[in-house]
C-alpha cells in the first residue's frame, strides 16, 4: 500500500497542477506548476519526504525512459525537420556555448562582488 | 495463426519494446562510457528501427506509448525533490543561483531567437527551439504553449544535452572558468540533466549546482516564455 499511497500523492499534485493551469490566465505548463506545488508542500512541511520518496525516486531514476514515445514521434515530423537540419544542429551548438559562457561569467562576477567567499 | 497486427496493437507490445530498448541503451552506454552514446538517444533509435522494420505506424505504437508519456508530468513534479534535497547548498548560494539561472535562461532564448531569424526559420520551428536549454518535460510544456512541435523540442533538448556533456570539460578550459559554483550552474543552464551527469563526474559541488540549475532555469524559462 505504501507505493500506492505515494502514487496517489504525486498524481493528486499533478491533477492540482492541471486545475490551477486552467484557472490562471497565463500559459503555464501544468507539470511545472506541479513541481512548484510539491516543492512548496515539502518546504511548508505539508508533505514529508517519506510520503513520496520511493515513487519520486522511481520517476527521477528512470526520467529519460518516459521521453521515449515523445522522441520516437519525431518520425512523424521527420520530413519537416529534414529541410532545416543544418540550422537546427548549428542553433543547438552555438546557443549551448553562448549560454555556458554567459552563465559562467555572470556567476563568477557576482561571486567576486559578493566577496568571493566560495572562491 | 497469430494475428500480428493485433499483437503490435497491444499496449504491452509498445511498452515492452520501449523498456527493452532503454535497457539496451543503458548497457551500450556503460560499455562505451561516452556521452555520445546517450541511453535515451539509443533507445529512441532502436524503437524507430523496430517500428520501421516491422512496418508499424506510429499511431499503433501510441497504444502503449501514451501510457509511458503519462508519467512525464509526475516525473517533472518529482524534480521538486531534487531541488529540496539541495536546499542547504541552494540557500548558501542563492544570489549566484538566481543571477546565473536568470541570465543563462534569457541569453539562451534570445540567442536561439536571433539565430532562428538569421537562418530564416518559421515561427513553429522557432517556438520548438526556444526552450531547448531546459530539461525535457519543462521544455515540452513551454514548446506546446508557444505553438511549437513537442517532438522537435525533444530532439533539440537531447542534442543540446549531449553536446553540453561532451564539450563541458573543453569549455571550462577554453573560457578559463575556475569557480566550481560557476562551472556547475553554467553546465546545468546550458545542458540540463544530461550535462549534470557530466558535472557530477567533475566534482560534487559542480554536480549539485548543475542539478539546482535544472530546476531554477526551467522555472525561469517558463516565466520568461510567458512574456513572448
Amino acid at each position: 500500500m505504501k507505493i500506492l499511497k505515494q502514487i496517489a500523492v504525486v498524481f493528486f499534485i499533478c491533477l492540482l497542477g492541471e486545475v490551477i493551469a486552467q484557472i490562471i490566465p497565463v500559459n503555464f505548463p501544468s507539470s511545472v506548476l506541479s513541481m512548484v506545488l510539491l516543492l512548496a508542500a515539502l518546504l511548508l512541511g505539508i508533505i514529508r519526504i517519506e510520503h513520496v520518496q520511493e515513487k519520486a525516486n522511481f520517476l527521477l531514476d528512470n526520467m529519460a525512459f518516459f521521453f521515449i514515445p515523445a522522441g520516437v514521434s519525431i518520425i512523424e515530423n521527420f520530413n519537416y525537420l529534414k529541410n532545416a537540419i543544418v540550422p537546427f544542429v548549428l542553433i543547438c551548438f552555438i546557443s549551448m556555448i553562448v549560454t555556458f559562457v554567459a552563465t559562467a561569467y555572470s556567476v563568477t562576477l557576482v561571486m567576486r562582488l559578493l566577496g568571493g567567499q566560495n572562491d | 495463426m497469430i494475428d500480428l497486427t493485433a499483437v503490435y496493437a497491444s499496449p504491452f507490445f509498445s511498452i515492452t519494446i520501449s523498456i527493452t530498448a532503454y535497457v539496451l541503451g543503458h548497457l551500450i552506454y556503460q560499455k562505451v562510457k561516452s556521452p555520445v552514446a546517450n541511453p535515451l538517444l539509443i533507445a529512441i533509435l532502436l524503437v524507430i528501427a523496430v517500428l520501421k522494420g516491422l512496418g508499424i505506424p506510429f499511431e499503433v505504437y501510441r497504444n502503449g506509448g501514451d501510457f509511458i508519456s503519462l508519467f512525464l508530468a509526475p516525473a517533472t513534479a518529482a524534480l521538486a525533490l531534487t531541488i529540496y534535497s539541495k536546499i542547504t547548498i541552494l540557500k548558501k548560494n542563492i544570489i549566484p543561483v538566481i543571477v546565473g539561472s536568470a541570465i543563462g535562461s534569457v541569453v539562451s532564448m534570445v540567442c536561439v531567437y536571433l539565430l532562428c531569424k538569421l537562418f530564416n526559420l518559421d515561427a513553429t520551428l522557432t517556438a520548438s527551439l526556444l526552450p531547448k536549454s531546459v530539461t525535457t518535460p519543462i521544455a515540452m510544456g513551454i514548446s506546446t504553449s508557444l505553438g511549437g512541435i513537442a517532438p522537435v523540442t525533444v530532439a533539440a533538448v537531447v542534442m543540446t544535452g549531449i553536446m553540453g556533456s561532451v564539450f563541458a570539460p573543453l569549455m571550462i578550459k577554453i573560457f578559463k572558468v575556475t569557480n566550481p559554483v560557476a562551472v556547475g550552474l553554467a553546465i546545468g543552464a546550458c545542458s540540463h540533466a544530461v550535462g549534470t551527469s557530466r558535472a557530477l563526474q567533475i566534482g560534487e559541488l559542480e554536480g549539485a549546482m548543475s542539478g539546482v540549475a535544472i530546476g531554477v532555469c526551467g522555472l525561469m524559462t517558463v516565466i520568461f516564455a510567458m512574456f513572448i
